[in-house]
This record gives structure tokens, C-alpha cells and sequence, in this order.
């Protein structure tokens, strides 16, 4: 039994490695009300999640088609008020919310990417720049909707219109979404899609030679971005139950940015384990440290240098170090048997 | 009339904000290949340095001008020396995340340093003049003239001197202008302490009408980015016209359509030209070889 169970695992790899991963997500709230983890952890581990699920959009983008988006935190923000709106003030399903927060964002842009993507990829991030400031802008200015500075609030999501999660539940939620998108995200780069990307990462004058269109292809991979980003948004506002427009300022597009770097680009589990570094240590680690957990901006820091000290000396991102580590180690053992005999 | 009158010189003020921004990021443009996205957040802390400064010792706001000035060619060289000089063989996209996680780093620091509350930076001189029913301050003329005058000193420095020759031939082939014996490497390095000292001007000529905060830069930062786009990345002189024709069109907007929505329309707006105009205004097509 053990064994066959173990064959399976082993023969439907990656898929069952990733919902192995959610299953051991999921036992998070059981310890919590065990009381082995703080209640806090729960809020925190949420919020890595949620932003995993944003940074695999963005993966793609800037892994395969090199190119930056700085409207991430825009487009999340969008997915917040969204589905703020059609839930709590259209009384609309949880459903129908996801779907057109989804969607809009989506569509504004693809229209920003049918300008900027035609011309040279930096292009893009200058442009998302400008439209994540006019968000904001309207963040604050539509308060007939989105409630000015003070914010705007939403409940936990109402399943098909009768089961109504907790907290627990709409973290098991956040859980289900990141591993389907980890499945997608998957899928696609091993499709013919994905190899078409993999050729314009290598040489987009090639790739367009060879017959990929390349310009349709950004903006692709552009669309697949900003509605990770947005459903990251949906997900956000439905556990944390509470928006305003200073949550979504340039800086969370650059920690997003700085996930990938840092944990690895092209790497589904390297954007796992970069969510953690870079939205887990300051939260988990840093704040609790005597000095440094005073300093206002240390987060901030800590990450800027982290990316800057990644790109110049490990471009691969911190997940092959467990590569590098085994190659060392082998290196190390072999040499010591060189010795002995 | 008057009101017209009062708008051009208020956008000949603003404009040269934006154009001294847009002229740093040009510049470290051409001679690193990287849009640098870090530019408002170095002027910004190099300002509250000025700031900080000026608040201790007392001196007068163009010595602290000056000072902050100075402040940031350094900063511009350390930022050069420790990380981009180290970054020649990256490629563009991971340079442009570079100048990101300096933003982190400098927006990091500066509450640190300098604490979270805004301050306050004079205006460089007092009172005003009037004609044609338009209202201008000493102050507004006085930005007005030292922006252009230098801008105008950068220019001939550029097309008339060995200093210009060499950032023009690093901008337009660095491995070639290296093998003809240009110091590239200290070509770059200058560009980047100009480009920061540009910022600074820029940063401390908005400070007065503002405050000196955290996010004072963010505006100009998209605009001088966008005149950048509008101007063509190809040219030095392109952004800056674009930089004077945004501040014309952005007052313009605020005063006759919406002053809350007039930086959102003339964004789109921007973006809305390049889609027909790809290049910029004064863009020349760069054709690929492969």
C-alpha cells in the first residue's frame, strides 16, 4: 500500500508534489487551533501566498518575455475594490465577483500592452508605472465607490451561494488557488506556448525568424500577469477583508518584483520560496530582532540589497542553492575518499 | 490673455523641474544602457540631505542647494562604484531591476536617517513681479533661469567638448568607443554623479510649492520617465523639449479641464502618441541587425 502510494507520487511528478505542498499548507489552521503556532502565522503565511499566486504571473512575464511590469500592486489593488464592490455593495456571488475582477483588470492591460509592448520591452514597465498611478488616483478619487482614504471593507467569500467560509476556510481557499495556478503555470511553460516563449527568451530575433509571433506572445504572457495579479487582489480582499489606496503603492510592485529575483526566475518553487524570504523574514525574523527590528524601512532594505547582491553574484536565484550546496558537498566527500585511498 | 501668459510661466517652472529629471535619466541611459528608475529616490534623499543641512547650520537655501548638489555627485559615484560598474555584463532587464532595488534601498534609509516627517525647504528668493497681468515669483524665475542656463552649459559640454564627444561615442557604441582608448568606465561614472546632481536641482526647486517627503519625487519620476518615451530615448535634446511641452500641457489641462485628473490624461495622452508615434517626437528608428 505505502509502497503504491509511493509509485504514484513518484510517477505523476510535478503535480503531486505540488498538492502534496498544499496538503502540508493546509494543516496550518489544524496548528493553529491546536495552539502549537501563533494565530498570527495564519494572516502572515496568507498573505505569501497570495502574493506567490501574484509573483507566478509575473514570473512569466519577466522570466520568459524579459519584460517588467511596475503596475502589479495597480492591478491587485483593482482586483480589491472590484470585488469589494460587486460583493458587498451589488450583493453579486463571490463567483461572478472573481470572475469580472478577473476580467477588467485584465482587459486594461492588455490595452496598455497593445501600446507599449509594440516598441522596446522597457517600455512596459514605464508605462505600467503610469497606470498603476492613475489607479491610485482613481483608488482615491471614485469614493462614491471605493470609499476615498478610508477604505473599503468585504467578508469572507459565500461559496455557491450557501457555504460561507471563516477565516480557516478562505485560507484552505487561498491554498486551492495557488495550487492550481502552480499546475497551470506548469502546464504552460511545457506547452507549445511555453516552448514558443523559452525560443524569445533565447533570441527574439529568431523566435520571430522561426515564425512566433512575438508581439502577440508578450502580450500573452502580459494578460496572464495581470490577471494572476488580479486574482491575487480577490483573494487578498476576501481574507483580509479590508482595502485602501496606500496599500497599493509602487512598492509592493517592486517585493513582487524582487520575489522572483530573489527566489529564482523561471522557477515555480524558486517563486515559492522567494514569497517567503521576501514578505516572511521581515514579518517572522527581522521585526523581532533587538536594534534593527525598530528601523522603519529595514524591510525594505533587506530586500533591495538582497536583489541587487542576487542579480550581481547568483542570477539563477537563491533556489539553486540547493544545487550548488549537493555539488560542494559531493565535491567535498569525494576529495576526502581521494584522501583515504 | 493674462491667464494664458500666467500658464507658460508656470509651465516653463514646472517644465524645467521635469526637463532636469528627464536629462539625468537620459543620460544614464545612454551611457549604461538602463532606464533608471532609481532617479527620484536619489534626489529625494540627496534633498533632505540639503534639507537636513540647511536646517543645522543655517546657511542660505542656494548653499544648501549647492551642498545637496554636491552631496549627490558622491552619492551617484558610490551608487556606480558598488553596483553598476559591477553590473556591465548583466543584461538590460536585470540593470533596470537593479535601479528598482536602489529605490528600495534609498526609500529604506532615508525614514532612518532623517526620520518620517516632512521638512521644509525656503524658496531660494522672495517676492514677485508682475506684467501683462500675469504674476511671477523671483523664485519661479530664478529656477526658470538656472535650469535652462544649465541645460544650456550640459549642451555645449556635450556637443562642444572632449568630455561630450566621449559620453556621445560611449552612448552610441560602448565596446567601440572603449577599444578607441575612452574611459567608458569613468565616462558612466560621471554621468551617473550629473545625472543625481540634476536630480537634486530638480528635487529642491519642487521642494518650496511642496514639502521635502518620502514620495515628493514620484510624480516627476513617471513624468521625466514618460518625457523620456515621448522625446525618443535616442536623443539628449528630445526629452527635455518633451519634459517643457508635458509641464505646458499639464498646466494647461489643470487649469482648463480637471486639476485632479490632469497628470491621468496627459498620461494617457503620452501613451496615445507613442502608439502612433513609436519612436517619440524627435526618435530616430534604431534598426536591429542580428
Amino acid at each position: 500500500m505505502n509502497n503504491k502510494l509511493m509509485n504514484f507520487y513518484k510517477s505523476h511528478k510535478p503535480y503531486s508534489q505540488f498538492i502534496l505542498f498544499g496538503i502540508i499548507l493546509s494543516l496550518l489552521p489544524l496548528l493553529v487551533s491546536l495552539g502549537l503556532v501563533k494565530y498570527s502565522l495564519l494572516t502572515t503565511v496568507a498573505s505569501i501566498l497570495i502574493y506567490s499566486i501574484v509573483a507566478l504571473g509575473l514570473n512569466l512575464l519577466l522570466g520568459y518575455s524579459g519584460l517588467i511590469s511596475l503596475g502589479t500592486a495597480g492591478f491587485m489593488g483593482m482586483g480589491t475594490y472590484l470585488t469589494a464592490f460587486i460583493t458587498a455593495d451589488l450583493g453579486l456571488p463571490f463567483e461572478l465577483a472573481l470572475i469580472i475582477s478577473v476580467a477588467v483588470p485584465m482587459v486594461i492591460g492588455v490595452l496598455t500592452g497593445l501600446v507599449s509592448l509594440r516598441i522596446e520591452g522597457y517600455y512596459l514597465a514605464i508605462a505600467t508605472l503610469a497606470i498603476s498611478e492613475i489607479l491610485r488616483k482613481v483608488f482615491v478619487e471614485f469614493d462614491f465607490i471605493t470609499n476615498g482614504f478610508s477604505g473599503k471593507q468585504a467578508q469572507y467569500p459565500k461559496l455557491l451561494g450557501f457555504l460561507q467560509l471563516d477565516r480557516n476556510g478562505t485560507y484552505i481557499l487561498i491554498v486551492f488557488f495557488l495550487i492550481l495556478v502552480m499546475i497551470m503555470m506548469h502546464n504552460l511553460v511545457n506547452s507549445h506556448t511555453g516552448r514558443a516563449l523559452s525560443t524569445m527568451r533565447g533570441s527574439e530575433a529568431a523566435a520571430s525568424a522561426m515564425g512566433i509571433n512575438i508581439y502577440r506572445h508578450r502580450l500573452l504572457s502580459f494578460a496572464i500577469a495581470v490577471s494572476f495579479s488580479a486574482l491575487g487582489g480577490v483573494l487578498y480582499m476576501h481574507f483580509v477583508k479590508y482595502t485602501y489606496p496606500n496599500a497599493w503603492i509602487l512598492m509592493l510592485s517592486l517585493n513582487i518584483l524582487a520575489v522572483i529575483v530573489i527566489g529564482g526566475i523561471r522557477s515555480i518553487s524558486g517563486t515559492i520560496l522567494g514569497a517567503f524570504i521576501v514578505f516572511g523574514v521581515p514579518d517572522l525574523i527581522l521585526k523581532r530582532l533587538p536594534i534593527i527590528g525598530s528601523i522603519d524601512g529595514a524591510a525594505y532594505i533587506f530586500n533591495g540589497l538582497l536583489i541587487i547582491l542576487v542579480i550581481l553574484f547568483y542570477p539563477n536565484g537563491l533556489i539553486n542553492m540547493r544545487f550548488d550546496i549537493q555539488k560542494n558537498f559531493n565535491k567535498l566527500f569525494r576529495r576526502g575518499e581521494d584522501n583515504n585511498g | 490673455m493674462d491667464i494664458f501668459v500666467q500658464i507658460l510661466l508656470n509651465s516653463l517652472e514646472t517644465g524645467g523641474i521635469y526637463a532636469l529629471a528627464a536629462l539625468g535619466i537620459i543620460l544614464i541611459f545612454r551611457t549604461s544602457v538602463t532606464t533608471n528608475f532609481a532617479q527620484g529616490s536619489i534626489s529625494m534623499f540627496s534633498a533632505f540631505l540639503a534639507t537636513i543641512v540647511l536646517i543645522r547650520t543655517g546657511i542660505s537655501p542656494i548653499s544648501a542647494a549647492i551642498v545637496g548638489m554636491i552631496f549627490a555627485l558622491i552619492i551617484g559615484v558610490l551608487v556606480d562604484f558598488f553596483v553598476i560598474s559591477r553590473a556591465q555584463k548583466v543584461n538590460p532587464v536585470s540593470k533596470q531591476i537593479i535601479t528598482l532595488g536602489l529605490i528600495m534601498i534609498f526609500l529604506g534609509l532615508a525614514p532612518m536617517l532623517f526620520g518620517t516627517d516632512p521638512l521644509q525647504f525656503p524658496r531660494f528668493v522672495y517676492g514677485s513681479y508682475s506684467f501683462f497681468g500675469a504674476t511671477i515669483s523671483y523664485n519661479a524665475i530664478f529656477n526658470i533661469v538656472v535650469g535652462l542656463a544649465l541645460m544650456g552649459v550640459l549642451f555645449f559640454a556635450l556637443q562642444k567638448t572632449k568630455w561630450g564627444l566621449s559620453v556621445r561615442a560611449t552612448a552610441s557604441n560602448e565596446v567601440v568607443a572603449r577599444m578607441m582608448g575612452i574611459p567608458t568606465a569613468s565616462v558612466t561614472r560621471a554621468s551617473w554623479a550629473i545625472a543625481a546632481a540634476l536630480g537634486t536641482l530638480s528635487a529642491l526647486m519642487l521642494a518650496p510649492t511642496n514639502s521635502v517627503n518620502l514620495s515628493m519625487m514620484d510624480t516627476v519620476q513617471v513624468t521625466a520617465l514618460l518625457a523620456c518615451i515621448l522625446g525618443g530615448f535616442t536623443s539628449f535634446y528630445g526629452a527635455v523639449i518633451a519634459a517643457y511641452l508635458i509641464g505646458f500641457a499639464s498646466n494647461l489641462l489643470s487649469f482648463y479641464v480637471s486639476s485632479i485628473w490632469s497628470d491621468s490624461i496627459l498620461y494617457l495622452l503620452i501613451l496615445t502618441t507613442i502608439l502612433f508615434k513609436p519612436t517619440g517626437l524627435f526618435g530616430k528608428k534604431v534598426i536591429k541587425k542580428v
